[in-house]
């Protein structure tokens, strides 16, 4: 991996997601930024842990004995920012209270921990990610956001009742402005790539060649 | 440029992005005006639009709260003077004051621009030199506000029709 990667890319990749990350405008347009709640920095411990186990993050080589104090601080610093940007984007992805934040982050620790138990390979690790990331922010951006749309049609509203009704009122949501779909967009987009170019296990692709 | 002189560049510059993402947490700027407005002022470059500022003192003077709170929101775009947020405080507060009652919303919206402005103020301590002005401190303004907010009994005494505005 290059210096420059390492050293520039990777943290103003990962620091601008965890900056995106708690993007939030209102219907009113106001903004705000919204920290990880704890559930989101629990599931970034898991996100990391699956990363290493599928050799998608390599932390040798980054962080070693062979590097010096610089080399290995620089190291550190994508690892944190790894790790920030992680929660972060879990943040996006959940909704902020209520059944449904419970149920996101049951979602989300089930299939992160399959991932974990599954050891998938760096492809399909990133797959898999492309596929969870991907599903929440179309759950809550695009179908939330449309089912709780401020001015719903007739049939939006009998299934909203529903919903709420057979959830005794716990199922509820609060759409943000639709501004806020397009930065959690930018942001879940702009994490992947920054996986994409983490160091990776050189040693895992040799032992499945053999 | 040497491997080790792009990692110290490297580092640095993540830092001081970290800071910043960390400042914009702490402070929760709303607009883009705040952030740059939040910014010059951390380095002790703000300033407000005078003649804007101007032009607020004399609608308040004329009583003509919203022109006076629309000219000093103008004039401090970004929230970070002092004196204007006092101002803008004193506007709700007269504005929102009754003889009979208090409207609580403009009560409301005052008491949070003269917290603005206490936070602002060094250690919190505020006071504006204005011969037109009853209260010239923050702390009797949030105390007057605070006490317009406050329901008791004390708000059926019919005695309090006599209380002039300050």
């Amino acid at each position: 991996m290059s210096v420059l990667r390492e050293a520039f890319l990777l943290p103003a990749i990962f620091l601008t997601v965890a900056l995106a990350g708690g993007f939030r405008a209102d219907a009113a347009g106001v903004i705000r930024l919204a920290p990880p709640p704890l559930v989101a920095l629990l599931l970034s411990v898991l996100l990391v842990g699956a990363l290493v186990r599928a050799r998608a993050l390599a932390p040798g080589r980054l962080m070693n004995e062979r590097r010096g104090v610089l080399d290995n601080l620089s190291g550190l610093v994508v690892l944190l920012t790894l790790f920030a940007a992680s929660a972060q984007v879990f943040n996006t992805l959940t909704p902020e209270a209520g059944l449904l934040h419970l149920l996101f982050g049951v979602f989300f620790i089930v299939l992160l921990w399959n991932t974990i138990v599954a050891q998938p390979d760096r492809p399909h690790v990133l797959r898999s990610l492309v596929v969870i990331l991907g599903s929440a922010l179309a759950i809550k951006y695009v179908m939330l956001a449309a089912l709780y749309a401020p001015e719903p049609t007739f049939a939006k509203r009998v299934l909203t009742v529903l919903l709420e009704g057979a959830t005794l009122g716990a199922l509820t949501y609060q759409p943000d402005n639709p501004i806020t779909g397009y930065v959690a967009f930018f942001t879940v987009t702009l994490y992947l790539v920054g996986l994409i170019l983490l160091p990776a296990d050189h040693a895992e692709g040799l032992q499945r060649t053999r | 440029m040497t491997p080790r002189l792009t990692r110290a560049a490297g580092l640095v510059s993540s830092v001081a992005y970290a800071a910043f993402i960390g400042w914009l947490y702490v402070r929760q700027p709303q607009t883009i005006a705040q952030v740059t407005g939040g910014m010059t002022s951390t380095v002790g470059a703000y300033a407000i639009d005078r003649a804007s500022f101007d032009d607020g003192l004399r609608f308040f003077r004329n009583d003509q709260f919203v022109e006076a709170r629309a000219a000093l929101h103008r004039a401090d775009s970004a929230d970070r003077d002092a004196p204007t947020q006092f101002y803008i405080a004193y506007s709700y507060y007269r504005q929102g004051w009754g003889r009979l009652y208090v409207d609580r919303l403009l009560f409301q919206s005052g008491l949070e621009a003269a917290n603005r402005a206490a936070a602002l103020a060094p250690g919190g301590r505020l006071v504006v030199v204005d011969a037109n002005l009853a209260m010239k401190s923050i702390d009797e303004l949030k105390a007057e506000l605070e006490r317009g907010l406050t329901r008791d009994v004390s708000d059926l005494n019919p005695l309090k029709i006599f209380r002039a505005r300050k």
